[in-house]
């Protein structure tokens, strides 16, 4: 399955710009599809998966990888196959934006946004085409290394089973964190069962005490 | 070696350890030790297919991989030679594998070129001791990450070195390198044999070795994969006798090295002996196109090629005072607007009496290289400043320059001939400038032995027979000309001059320096240095171009004037409004005017407390009201920071003081590289008229402290945006607490909390950047 990146939706650009209801004005209209244009049309993105078979006990087969916490135990609870998936736009995007910081750090800005959508939609065909290409199957949410209680250390393993840095450039600090930044892992479970939606809700939310969004009575929609 | 025959290579380790039980995910190398049996069959399967050449399994056999597993890089390496030489028979070469580090390298991640020397070093020691036969450097696909690899090989050992980059179909790495680019950097560092691995089938790695024989005449490695993995069973979808059927045409393309890479398996490395038997490789005398580079882009030296001179602090105070002040961002807009005037290669200069010029020019080299893709000329009268820049710099570079004084060739050819550089030669020597064009010629001549001698070529040598002021000695631009011709026809090297110089003293400097450019270029100079935002100049070239037939269609030229015919709009009247108008709009090009206006009338400090700050603090409250969001808030900080550059630059004239309102420390806190709110904070304090000084990102808690010491700051300004990364924040703010250091503490980023500020000892909690602005006005006045 080919990367696919199709759309940047506006409203999740500017809800990443933490946008609270001003009123948005042509120019920074103008300023938003500029910076989505320029985005699709710099970003290479690539994505690198592997299907495994999912044992009672937790293990992938012929994998070193074992997701660890209870919350993807939980989320894979019905699945007896489970996806990896690493996603990227590429150093392309990474590269635009850092060399857009040094000349217009609002353009950098709004790229960073979109760039946060963009890489969300690449993810979102993926799962659509999967879905397709596995039918049929329902799969549930995507569960990346640090949600919940799977700690972030285990983006190492799921990086070596995935051999994400030589399929698709993408690499791990020491502390964990994807270069280029606009980057995703993912676990995904295949069912044979409808699998819920669970909407985390605001209780998840590290900033769910000082949330700009909640205080104005609304929410991000995020989570 | 022998490089007339082909070389067998192997096929794939892992795909071979996986199929011996290695679980998916562990690392391969630490089985040197564990099952080194295990390890030597699989050489051993090889040999028999007809492997000559055999990879050690220490692909990832570095410190930074083996970190948690218990075992020494060193000790991997030894084995994996010992694990290789077991199997091997009397012809058979062990070559050391060395794979990427798995970090990305600076200046997107967080890997130094030091860094990655270092751990790259300790891999080659070990693989000599052991007694490999060759190093082998494979699935590069940073050229800064091979660039240490090379120089750690080349300097802790002798062995021949063979390096593979890993391509997409498109001809580009993961990280953005050409194949050019790396052609002309590896020839450079005189590597013994280049080529591609990993990544594609056969049919596609040929194609992209097909564009490698064109810039190199050295022999070509090729090592693809079989196709592509099937994501369920991860099964390879090219099969032995395919793979063996394309790699017919390998010897054909200049290859001497055959082997495979992910999927492959001795069945493929029986299959390409048989299939390649009796072929020999092609003959490569002749290739090999020379030019500059940097990692994503290469200028072949075939036409007239603009060398920017603006980074350079001679006649230039603000220059001076970004050096002075360590104001990288200044330099670096430089090199963007040289970039975008249509400058070729940039000259970097950052000689400055009292300042470490070797410390500046590698800061400065690797900043604008982050910045901007052009190849560079380090210009330095110190081999020290020379070499640090030579170092640095991801790409094949000029060095500016040598002269005819034979302690000067003697110091600085070697280290062209080391790092692969092309040389500036200067027409004088103890005795000065000669006054005549035989004398210079002469001098040229001494030069380009010289250089033959170091073993650099014919075509790595530039001479500049020097531009005089016209004004000064009207005789000695004639000179100049003859000498140039005389070295074009004589010498055959390239030629460079500095062209503006000619002008110096007179007015309407860009209509003679136009002149002369155009009269220097008809003489055979092709490398002017210049600046390239002065348009007659650059017009000039322009035309020329079109005049020598290198514009082709004269295409170029049709663009640049389409582009730019309206000249109206170029000019600068004062507009209609007020500053305040203007930054809330967030118009630069209008704020500046509108300052410049007001600079005549007003000091430099009224101009920033009455004008530019009321600004700034108006479009602060209505981001405040919510009437403005973020990027609008940021253009308008951007318009005002026009304004203070114009302030800047007029107290810089006088050579007066800052008008600064304050030094503030900002830093992304150790192992957290997402700076961008970092850098909003940045942009808005900084057009607030307080000096920021920016750490970075992934900044440890003593350089933190150090800095906050040495440069006696008021305020610290942290973030951090993963939960992971808040507990290095605590400790950054601990450690500058126990430090004795005396200002305040504010911090940001998406998962901090105000209660959460404060209980790790912060003074402040900015939300936005808005609110950072507050603080420091508070903090700082």
């Amino acid at each position: 399955m080919e990367a696919r990146l199709s759309h940047i939706d506006r409203g999740e650009v500017l809800r990443y710009l933490g946008y609270r209801g001003e009123r948005v004005g042509a120019a920074a209209e103008e300023d938003l599809a500029r910076c989505e244009a320029l985005l699709m049309q710099t970003a290479r993105p690539r994505l690198v998966w592997k299907l495994f078979e999912h044992s009672a006990d937790y293990s992938l087969n012929g994998c070193a990888y074992r997701p660890g916490g209870e919350d993807i135990r939980l989320l894979l609870r019905d699945s007896a196959h489970v996806v990896l998936l690493a996603a990227t736009l590429g150093t392309e995007v990474e590269q635009l934006i850092r060399r857009t910081a040094a000349k217009s750090m609002a353009d950098a800005v709004i790229l960073d946004a979109a760039g946060s959508a963009a890489i969300e939609n690449v993810c979102d065909n993926f799962c659509a085409d999967l879905e397709r290409e596995l039918a049929p199957c329902y799969l549930t949410e995507r569960f990346s290394p640090g949600y919940g209680d799977m700690p972030l250390s285990d983006q190492r393993p799921f990086f070596d089973a995935l051999s994400v840095s030589r399929r698709i450039g993408v690499t791990l600090t020491e502390s964990c964190l994807m270069i280029p930044q606009k980057s995703v892992t993912a676990l995904i479970g295949v069912s044979d069962k409808p699998q819920p939606r669970r909407g985390r809700g605001c209780a998840s939310c590290p900033r769910a005490d000082d949330c700009v969004f909640r205080k104005g009575g609304k929410s991000c929609g995020l989570f | 070696m022998d490089y007339s025959e082909l070389y067998i290579l192997d096929g794939a380790m892992g795909t071979m350890l996986q199929a011996a039980g290695l679980p998916l995910g562990e690392l391969p190398e630490t089985w040197n030790l564990s099952h080194a049996e295990a390890v030597t069959a699989i050489h051993r399967q090889y040999v028999r297919a007809g492997s000559r050449v055999l990879y050690t399994n220490t692909f990832g056999a570095n410190r930074h991989k083996l970190s948690r597993s218990g075992v020494s890089a060193a000790a991997v390496c030894r084995a994996g030679v010992r694990c290789a030489r077991a199997a091997g028979t009397g012809q058979t070469l062990v070559a050391l594998d060395i794979g990427p580090i798995g970090r990305m390298m600076e200046p997107l991640g967080d890997l130094s070129f030091e860094e990655a020397y270092e751990t790259f070093a300790e891999m080659v020691e070990a693989g000599k001791d052991a007694g490999a036969d060759l190093i082998v450097i494979e699935t590069m696909s940073d050229l800064g990450e091979t660039r240490a690899a090379v120089l750690a090989a080349k300097e802790h050992s002798d062995l021949p070195i063979w390096v593979t980059m890993t391509f997409e179909a498109g001809g580009r790495s993961f990280v953005g390198v050409t194949v050019p680019s790396m052609a002309l950097t590896l020839s450079g560092l005189g590597v013994d044999a280049i080529g591609f691995n990993c990544s594609l089938g056969p049919a596609e790695l040929l194609d992209l070795l097909a564009e490698l024989r064109r810039w190199t005449d050295l022999p070509l490695i090729v090592k693809p994969n079989a196709g592509l993995p099937d994501p369920a069973t991860g099964a390879y979808n090219v099969s032995a006798e395919e793979f063996a059927a394309a790699m017919r045409r390998a010897p054909a393309l200049g290859a001497v090295m055959l082997g495979g890479c992910c999927g492959t398996t001795p069945d493929y490395i029986r299959a390409l002996c048989r299939a390649v038997e009796g072929l020999r490789p092609a003959s490569a005398a002749g290739n090999g196109c020379r030019g500059v580079c940097c990692a994503a882009h290469a200028v072949p030296l075939n036409g007239v090629r603009v060398i920017g001179e603006r980074i350079n602090p001679t006649g230039k105070p603000r220059f001076q005072q970004a050096l002075r002040e360590g104001d990288i961002d200044y330099i670096v807009a430089r090199a963007v607007e040289q970039q975008e005037s249509g400058a070729d290669i940039l000259d970097i200069n950052v000689g400055l009496p009292g300042l470490d010029e070797s410390a500046l020019m590698r800061r400065v080299v690797k900043a604008v290289q982050a910045a901007v893709d052009l190849p560079l000329q380090i210009d330095s009268s110190d081999p020290a400043a020379i070499e640090a820049g030579l170092r640095a710099c991801h790409g094949r570079a000029i060095v500016n320059s040598v002269n005819g004084r034979r302690e000067v060739l003697e110091r600085v050819l070697p280290l062209c001939k080391k790092y692969g550089a092309a040389v500036v030669g200067l027409c004088m020597d103890e005795n000065g400038i000669p006054k005549t064009a035989e004398g210079r010629a002469a001098i040229a001549r001494r030069i380009l032995d010289a250089a033959l001698a170091n073993g650099l070529a014919r075509e790595d040598v530039i001479i500049d027979c020097l531009t005089l002021t016209v004004s000064a000695e009207q005789d000695q631009a004639a000179e100049t000309l003859s000498a140039l011709r005389t070295v074009r026809k004589e010498l055959g090297v390239h030629t460079t001059l500095g062209v503006s110089n000619i002008s110096f003293g007179l007015p309407a400097r860009e209509t003679i320096t136009a002149a002369f450019l155009t009269q220097a270029l008809g003489a055979g100079l092709d490398l002017p240095i210049l600046n390239p935002n002065t348009r007659a100049v650059m017009d000039a070239v322009a035309a020329c171009r079109v005049l020598s037939g290198e514009d082709a269609g004269c295409d170029a030229y049709i663009r640049r004037f389409a582009a730019t015919g309206n000249n109206a709009a170029e000019k600068h009247e004062t507009p209609d409004m007020t500053i305040a108008q203007s930054v809330m709009r967030g118009l630069g090009a209008e704020t500046a005017a509108l300052t410049a206006k007001a600079l005549q009338t007003m000091s430099e400090l009224d101009v920033v407390n009455e004008l530019l700050i009321p600004a700034l603090d108006a479009v602060g409250e209505r981001y405040e009201r919510q009437e403005l969001f973020l990027p609008q808030l940021i253009n308008a900080a951007n318009a005002a920071c026009a304004g203070f550059e114009l302030v800047k630059q007029s107290i810089a004239r006088r050579g007066g003081g800052s008008v600064s309102k304050g030094k503030i420390l900002l830093a992304t806190v150790h192992g957290d590289i997402h700076d961008i709110g970092k850098n909003i904070v940045r942009v808005v304090l900084d057009n607030y008229g307080y000096t920021v000084i920016d750490l970075g990102r992934d900044v440890p808690a003593e350089t933190v402290v150090s800095a906050a010491l040495r440069e006696k700051v008021g305020l610290v300004g942290l973030s951090a945006l993963m939960t992971t990364t808040v507990g290095s924040m605590a400790e950054t703010i601990a450690a500058l607490r126990q430090s004795g250091y005396t200002g305040k503490i504010m911090v940001g980023g998406a998962v901090l909390t105000e209660s959460y500020a404060a209980q790790i000892g912060a003074d402040y909690y900015a939300r936005d950047a808005k609110a950072g602005a507050d603080i420091a006005k508070q903090v700082l006045g």
